[in-house]
């Protein structure tokens, strides 16, 4: 099942002086469940890519189709709301709120989406300890290390099980044990709930681990292969 | 969970946000002692006067309250006898009042001789309340001829109790009357005006020397349940004596009730001060925290917090603040003013015969009303909310991918 579709998706930065094309021309298909690193080097168009297909940043043409919606046509009001039901983020430098307890945190998109408390504190419950942090459900983000925190992040985004996950550089804060730890959880989160890991990378290690690697270049897919 | 997360969010700089709670607090408290000092110290003047000097109300002839005239008389039973149909009157006291000279072996002085009824007197004024024991009371039954001067007057006339004094006057039919008395009681209030001019005798001691009618008084003098119903009744009396002058104490006196209206206005310009400063606080301490969480917020707005709700957590962490600083402010007025409802604050340290002498007690027993701190509160909260607009539009132009990667 076809999960997001870009069709021709361009975006254009005009500066005073030159029109930098962040992303050029990008035809992709993610189905549901893949697991799919995005590299390339430095300004190579990653994060542009992420933030329109994660309905952040609008194209300057071109299609996203999000469950046989074009979400370019999406006003503002109607984006940030479907990104609250469909999307979940992980940012590079976690970004949790950190006057919540790692289980406030992960239970807020789901009581933004208003659902029940007894199923909020069971799901929670749940996706707390697959990330390995049982224990730690009521510590504060301060109290926890990076790789902690992240994997927290983690499981705030997989916790409404969304349609996909979209993660910016997650591992570039970390250090290559914890990245890897990480990887193996994502991964293994991903077999079990099924969800659809869509993340940017210019880490190796990341890449020999994802199942599908597209690697852009000026704004271009340049490669596209499945493992 | 938005509450939650505001009330939260407003502890997280607990330097700034004390401050606030502080200057909230503050203003709070300076602002409700000040005016329940203010009210209390009016409401005490103005109660003192109505107390001793005025009554509530004041019926007499039309010519008498122009000029004092001793034949601008009425009748006490054509008064008394409309007057009864009235059931929210308390006590009516009917007195002669007579211009005249009051002398002694030392010194003259001009008084005004108010001849009453003991009994209904003290039913209507408190004077006999401000006799001290040891100089003397209010015309005692076995005393003939007596007199009750002030202490000034004592003073002026170099009179002590017991002494005689001799008041003279002129007659309704023109001639010149003496009379000797004795002092009986010297009171002292905290109007030294009323004190110097007025001295109080028997009815029927003066009567006989008036050539007066049968049963005349110059003024009845009317004491009501409370201001409320005085302010009422004032208008039915006048109904019901289209032919005589009738006189609430606004009336009476004019200064006193116009500084009671401008008390409230005094005490509105001070909380608007106050509310002014608040809100420059508020929108100052609520861009700094926002400023601080750009990243946070654009996160928030990343992972689908709506605009309506981000404006709504700032609103929230903005009226906790207030509402905070309010409860804090007001506990610290009532704790301050409680102790002192009672005994009262003492002003003579600080002011002398001076505020006496335009009738302002010197002890104030402060008024709290519930009512006022209820709209000082909602003001407060008002203006956070209002103050709070502006920081929050402003977290709302948060661009959520910008705000991250700062
Ligand atoms: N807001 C922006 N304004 C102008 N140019 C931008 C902006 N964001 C990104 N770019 C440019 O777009 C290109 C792609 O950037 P980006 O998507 O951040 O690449 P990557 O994430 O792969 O490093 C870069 O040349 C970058 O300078
Ligand atoms: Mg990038």
């Amino acid at each position: 099942m076809r999960i997001i579709e870009t069709k021709n998706l361009v975006k254009v930065y005009t500066g005073s002086t030159v029109e930098v094309r962040a992303v050029d021309s990008v035809d992709l298909v993610i189905e549901q469940g893949e697991f799919t690193a995005i590299v390339g080097p430095s300004g190579s168009g990653k994060t542009t890519l992420l933030n329109m297909v994660g309905g952040l940043d609008q194209p300057t043409s071109g299609e996203i189709i999000v469950d046989n919606v074009d979400i370019t046509q999406l006003n503002q009001k109607q984006l940030v709301d479907f990104r609250l039901k469909n999307i979940g983020f992980v940012f590079q430098s976690y970004n949790l709120i950190p006057v919540l307890t790692a289980a406030e945190n992960v239970s807020f998109i789901m009581e933004l989406q208003g659902r029940v408390k007894s199923e909020i504190d069971t799901r929670t419950k749940e996706i707390l300890s697959d990330v390995g942090l049982g224990d730690r459900l009521t510590s504060r983000p301060f109290q926890l290390s990076g790789g902690q925190q992240q994997r927290v992040a983690v499981a705030r985004a997989m916790a409404s099980r969304p349609k996909f996950i979209i993660a910016d550089e997650p591992t570039a804060n970390l250090d290559s044990k914890t990245t890897e730890k990480l990887l193996d959880m994502m991964l293994e989160l991903n077999e079990k709930e099924n969800i659809t890991f869509l993340f940017s990378t210019h880490d190796q290690r990341v890449v020999n681990k994802a199942r599908r690697v597209i690697v852009l270049e000026d704004g271009r897919i340049v490669s596209d292969e499945r493992k | 969970m938005l509450t939650k997360l505001a009330w939260k969010n407003i502890w997280r700089n607990r330097t700034r946000s004390g401050v606030v709670l502080g200057a909230v607090a503050i203003g709070l408290f300076a602002g409700t002692y000040l005016s329940a000092f203010m009210n209390g110290w009016m409401l005490g003047s103005v109660q003192a006067d109505i107390d001793t000097n005025l009554s509530h109300i004041q019926i007499s002839d039309t010519a008498f309250s122009a000029n004092n005239d001793i034949g601008a008389y009425f009748l006490q039973t054509n008064v008394a006898e409309k007057l009864a149909n009235t059931p929210s009157l308390k006590e009516i006291s009917f007195r002669l009042i007579l211009n005249g000279m009051l002398s002694s072996a030392n010194n003259s002085v001009g008084m005004t001789a108010n001849g009453v009824v003991p009994e209904d007197e003290q039913r209507v004024s408190t004077i006999w309340k401000m006799i001290p024991d040891s100089l003397g009371a209010f015309l005692p039954e076995d005393t003939r001829a007596a007199i009750v001067i002030s202490e000034k007057t004592a003073e002026k006339l170099k009179v002590r109790l017991r002494s005689k004094i001799v008041f003279s006057f002129q007659t309704a039919a023109g001639e010149m009357q003496t009379m000797a008395f004795r002092v009986c009681g010297i009171f002292k209030t905290s109007n030294s005006a009323f004190d110097e001019g007025q001295a109080f005798v028997r009815y029927d001691d003066i009567f006989p020397l008036t050539a007066l009618p049968e049963n005349s008084a110059h003024k009845a003098y009317i004491r009501v349940a409370d201001l409320e119903t005085c302010e009422k009744i004032t208008p039915e009396l006048k109904t019901l004596f289209p032919d005589l002058s009738v006189q609430n104490w606004k009336e009476l006196n004019p200064m006193f009730a116009m500084s009671l209206e401008y008390m409230d206005l005094y005490a509105m310009i001070i909380i608007g001060i106050f509310l002014f400063a608040l809100a420059f606080g508020i929108i100052n301490t609520m861009l700094m925290a926002i400023l601080e969480r750009t990243r946070e917020i654009g996160m928030l707005a990343a992972i689908g917090m709506n605009r309506s709700r981000i404006f709504r957590m700032i609103m929230f962490e903005t009226v906790f603040l207030t509402l905070l600083g309010s409860v804090a402010g007001i506990a610290l007025a009532i704790a301050a003013l409680i102790p002192s409802l009672h005994s009262g604050i003492d002003l003579t340290f600080m002011m002398s015969d001076s505020f006496e002498d335009y009738g302002f007690s010197s002890i104030v027993y402060p008024v709290i009303s519930a009512e006022m701190f209820v709209e000082i509160v909602i003001l407060v909260i008002l203006t956070g909310i209002l103050a709070a607009i502006y920081p929050a539009r402003k977290a709302l132009k948060l661009n959520p991918i910008e705000a991250i990667r700062s």
